[in-house]
């Protein structure tokens, strides 16, 4: 059996692709909407970090979507998706999800970057002053739907795989929170680093204040992938078996033990303790230190999603 | 003695006649009687693992039928065996394709409602049209039988001949060919149909009950080769 062709095999790569742009969308914008009301208030949109976060969240959302849609077989009917809905399919719910998180992304983002739109405009279009005005009446009420469609669409993209009652490994009740978990810390990592690119100030408050939420979500990342593994081994059967051939030896196993636990948990980890007893943080520790963690959750999302289909029920 | 064994046979064959007979015209019925709303029926086929000889008549009977491209199809024979010693060898035979669960795993994950259960049939069947090739029900499919068929380019499988035999108001094209009368499809919701005939007199199975499909599709043990545990 090789690592990426066996016969049970259905979703390749380009899902896990896709699995990992919506959650680091969301993450990234979790930390937007953080940082501004935590650290920066009214003139967060100045800072490389939230302006980072910005960035990556519809970008990520468009190409996590434009490969949904290349992957089908038949690419150009992906409008029936948007068409038709099923009640019962999770795709179908979280297609519903996506796409009113990108209405109430743009009308933050909007809120976000008032000033500078407006003076962009420069008084040409008093509709646009007219429309934001709006906006801004609504602001709160964006923020925190915003929020939530957030979390639901990290959620997300753990239940599509959990739903599948076929692979004893996917269906699975902590993978959801297991994959939000993940791509909020993908988002703090894709934000750190985009600031830093951005010429961000390294030893700045933002780096700060995400690094001191990104140690206790490593920490609940750790715990639930111990979670998710040994309840997979003690319900014994076919369960068992999954989990026993993804971890253990193998192409796999090493791919989970190198790639996803030492570098991408185990030295964030250990970069982020570091960081916070040295006085002073580099532009070199924290772009490697996020670099690092990207790359293990997208590790993570391929690993879950090649080793889960290949243990039948 | 022989003589009453004979009249025996004789009886049995124009009982079997006519049961064929009447699944057959309650199949015809059922075609037709789309507009009274109600005609609630539900399909079911029974494998008898110990009348199949593995000749493969049904699946090329299949292909034929309902159009299968190479490469994929919706109905296979698997074989497991040979066990025993030269001269008592023998195989067994099971029956790999749609299950018509009443659990329905494809039609729940389906985004479009293109994987869809038919209420007068109760057989899963796909639309064509509305299917945008996802892959979501041929991974939700616990018994692995849906593909994608290379011509239409959307998700396919056994639709118990809903589309070409049902229609013409035939038994299924795999049950026609059988040589040994191994398959046995007909109406569970008519009491005097075959199928609740044998269901209710010989001891049978299911594939994988365990996961909540429901599969309507019932098997008849090989009473030869192992059992494993
Ligand atoms: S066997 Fe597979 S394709 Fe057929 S009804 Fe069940 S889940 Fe659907
Ligand atoms: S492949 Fe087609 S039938 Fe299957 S879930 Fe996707 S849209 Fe539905
Ligand atoms: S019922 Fe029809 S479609 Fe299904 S396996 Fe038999 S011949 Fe093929």
């Amino acid at each position: 059996m090789s690592p990426f062709h066996f016969d049970s095999l259905i979703w390749h790569w380009p899902i896990a692709i896709y699995l990992f742009l919506a959650g680091i969308s969301a993450g990234a914008i979790c930390f937007a909407v953080l940082l501004k009301h935590f650290k920066l208030g009214k003139h967060a949109y100045k800072s490389s970090f939230v302006q980072a976060a910005c960035l990556i969240a519809p970008l990520a959302v468009f190409a996590g979507l434009g490969i949904l849609v290349v992957d089908l077989t038949k690419p150009f009917d992906f409008w029936k998706i948007l068409v038709f809905y099923n009640p019962t399919s999770v795709m179908s719910v979280g297609v519903a999800v996506l796409m009113v998180y990108q209405v109430a992304l743009f009308s933050w983002l909007a809120c976000l970057f008032k000033e500078p739109i407006l003076k962009w405009c420069d008084n040409r279009w008093p509709i646009v002053e007219k429309a934001l005005n709006i906006l801004m009446k609504f602001e709160a009420t964006i923020t925190g739907l915003l929020v939530i469609l957030a979390l639901s669409l990290g959620a997300y993209t753990g239940f599509l795989l959990s739903a599948l009652t076929t692979f004893p490994m996917l269906n699975n009740p902590v993978l959801p929170m297991l994959f939000l978990i993940s791509g909020i810390s993908s988002g703090a990592a894709g934000t750190l680093l985009g600031g830093v690119l951005m010429k961000g100030n390294p030893d700045g408050k933002e780096v700060h204040f995400i690094h001191n939420i990104e140690i206790p979500l490593i920490l609940l990342e750790l715990a639930l992938l111990f979670t998710f593994f040994l309840g997979l081994i003690l319900s014994g059967g076919q369960s068992q078996v999954a989990a026993l051939n993804a971890i253990g030896e193998g192409f796999w196993g090493w791919v989970f033990w190198a790639g996803i636990i030492v570098v991408g948990l185990a030295m964030p980890l250990a970069f982020n303790l570091f960081m916070t007893t040295s006085a002073k943080r580099k532009f070199s520790y924290v772009a490697i230190t996020a670099s690092c963690s990207l790359f293990g959750v997208l590790l993570l999302r391929n690993f879950i999603l090649y080793t889960g289909q290949m243990t039948v029920a | 003695m022989k003589k009453e064994r004979r009249l025996f046979l004789k009886g049995a064959c124009v009982a079997a006649v006519g049961v064929a007979g009447a699944s057959g015209l309650s199949i015809a019925n059922s075609s037709t009687s789309k507009d009274d709303g109600t005609p609630n029926c539900k399909y079911a086929l029974i494998h008898d693992e110990n009348k199949c000889i593995g000749c493969d008549a049904c699946s090329v009977a299949c292909r034929e039928t309902n159009n299968v491209p190479e490469g994929v199809s919706r109905l296979d024979i698997e074989r497991e065996g040979p066990f025993g010693e030269y001269p008592n060898q023998f195989y067994r035979f099971t029956r790999k394709s749609c299950q018509q669960c009443e659990g329905k795993p494809c039609v729940n994950v389906c985004p479009t409602g293109a994987a869809y259960h038919d209420p007068k049939t109760g057989i899963v069947s796909v639309d064509e049209w509305k299917c945008v090739g996802c892959l979501y029900c041929i991974a939700a499919c616990p018994y692995q039988i849906r593909f994608i068929n290379p011509v239409t380019k959307a998700a396919d499988k056994c639709d118990f001949c809903k589309e070409t035999r049902l229609k013409e108001g035939r038994q299924p094209a795999c049950v026609e060919a059988c040589p040994t009368k191994a398959l046995t499809f007909g109406d569970l919701k008519d009491p005097h149909s075959q199928v609740v005939e044998v269901l209710k007199t010989t001891p049978n199975y299911r594939s994988k009950t365990e996961l909540g499909t429901r599969p309507k599709v019932f098997r008849i043990a090989s009473q030869e080769g192992e059992i494993k545990l």
